[in-house]
């Protein structure tokens, strides 16, 4: 009897495990097949784009830069990058050129030159290193974004909402995520913070680099087919760029957006740390969670005592005043409203 | 075997020989210290600037006394061979050196000269002198992340304290 009772209530256990199961074997190929989508996507139009130049034509790049000037190189016409350029010249340039400025314009290095132009090639260390700087940060922003899609469980959807722009004097960068309404009451604990450092300290090791892409917006929203908030994203940046163009990213298998050109690869940061996820409240998309978090660069690193300093200004919340409010400046943390001029 | 030293040790001698003589060695060291009063900095041997650093501070110091002061004109006149610098000494070096009580020259090394000699060179200037410093100071870029970062973090807490004051 009594184990008869026993055995019905295991096996009704053991069902009920069972019909989890399935339900998390159905959710789970769901992720990984949005991935694998949006990659095959990703790779068959960068196919596309290389097979735009079937035969090799050759184009003059002249560098400019300390020691560099008037330089000439000869470069082939949708292949080669500036960091094939860089290759050219020397193992310094490679390991530490972080941004292209063609003819005036911000290029990732791994984006292939289209005409004869002039290139400086962009470090840290420069004179007036901002641009590279807001790059970084973008780049940091992106990365943080790679490591919480891919560090929850697949029973958990996680929403990338678009990462805002932020200075570099508000001390930390966010990423803008909503995630599974399961986990609408879960705080983050250090040790969960921790483990998404060291997520993202596995990334930057493997050193990948991040692959530009400029697309249609059609292109765009084909690879972002499964997200709604991506495909509003999209045509909000399409609707932004001069030329209707979006450009995608690539790193590793992850596929994102961005506002702005990225660094070249994930090796260029050293220090990183994800410091706070804090909650911003209900949003379109369920509860909206900013997560923030700080990093140097390989050439910048910080004393111990210093980047205590910095990261534990990095735990408080950036708050970010969009360009079409002119909001007046509050709470001390809020970044001063860029003058339009 | 040798039962001598060749006399090289100085036995206690600080002065060294310069010139032809004691006399020539200081008509040499007075046109250097004019030279030093108009230029304010002077390119010599290291010699010759070591013993001249000597008479630059007396000078000032007897300079320091003031120009109704006998013996300070006295001396101001010996040393100086162009009359035309007593009245920047009192009035120009004097004042400038007020608050400090001694150390009014600074003493570099230079490469050694071109010519044959290749003699040790030095430059030795009065302190406070117009021109651009011996030893430049680099400043750190402003601007570098780490800097921008600092700069972040030193205005917020200058926000914190002056709300909490």
């Amino acid at each position: 009897m009594a184990t008869r009772s026993a055995c019905r209530a295991l096996e009704r256990r053991f069902a009920s495990a069972a019909a989890a199961a399935a339900a998390a074997a159905a959710a789970r190929p769901l992720v990984a097949e949005v991935r694998s989508q949006r990659n095959a996507v990703f790779s068959r139009e960068q196919a596309r784009q290389r097979a735009l130049y079937p035969r090799i034509e050759k184009i003059e790049v002249s560098m400019q830069g300390p020691g560099l000037d008037g330089t000439l190189l000869v470069m082939n016409r949708g292949m080669s990058t500036p960091l094939s350029c860089a290759r050219h010249l020397t193992e310094y340039h490679v390991n530490n050129s972080v941004l292209a400025l063609v003819d005036g314009e911000p290029w990732p290095l791994h984006q292939p030159l289209t005409d004869s132009c002039s290139m400086t090639l962009l470090t840290f260390k420069d004179s007036d290193p901002t641009l590279a700087n807001q790059a970084y940060w973008r780049s940091c922003a992106a990365l943080l974004g790679q490591v919480l899609q891919t560090a929850f469980k697949d029973d958990y959807t996680v929403e990338l909402l678009s990462t805002p722009e932020v200075p570099v004097t508000s001390g930390a960068f966010c990423c803008d995520v909503a995630l599974d309404p399961q986990l609408d009451s879960w705080t983050p604990s250090e040790e969960s913070l921790r483990s998404l450092t060291k997520g993202a300290q596995q990334l930057i090791h493997k050193d990948l680099p991040w692959e530009p892409l400029e697309v249609a917006p059609s292109v765009a929203l084909e690879v972002f087919s499964h997200s709604r908030c991506k495909q509003e994203e999209v045509e909000e940046k399409a609707a932004q760029h001069p030329k209707g163009r979006v450009t995608l990213y690539r790193c590793g298998d992850h596929v994102l957006l961005s506002a702005g050109p990225l660094v070249a690869r994930t090796g260029l940061c050293s220090q990183y740390e994800v410091t706070a996820l804090h909650s911003l409240g209900q949003g379109p998309w369920g509860l909206h969670r900013r997560a923030q978090g700080l990093s140097l660069p390989l050439q910048l690193q910080a004393h111990h005592t210093v980047w205590r300093k910095l990261r534990q200004r990095a735990e408080k919340l950036v708050e970010v005043s969009r360009l079409e409010e002119a909001a007046p400046p509050s709470p001390p943390d809020s970044t001063p409203p860029p003058t339009s001029q | 075997m040798r039962l001598t030293l060749r006399a090289l040790i100085s036995h206690g001698r600080v002065a060294r020989k310069m010139g032809l003589g004691p006399e020539s060695r200081i008509n040499m060291l007075r046109n250097l210290l004019t030279g030093l009063v108009r230029h304010e900095r002077i390119e010599t041997t290291t010699a010759r600037a070591d013993e001249v650093r000597f008479y630059a501070e007396k000078l000032v110091d007897y300079a320091k006394r003031g120009d109704t002061d006998e013996k300070a004109m006295k001396m101001a006149s010996f040393w100086l061979t162009e009359k035309d610098l007593v009245p920047k000494l009192f009035n120009v070096l004097a004042p400038r050196f007020e608050t400090h009580s001694k150390g009014y020259t600074r003493m570099a090394r230079l490469p050694n000269r071109e010519n044959l000699d290749r003699a040790k060179m030095a430059v030795l200037e009065y302190k406070g002198n117009p021109f651009p410093p011996l030893y430049p100071v680099k400043k750190d870029n402003e601007l570098t992340l780490i800097n921008q970062l600092l700069r972040g973090y030193r205005e917020d807490r200058a926000q914190q304290l002056a709300t909490k004051a």
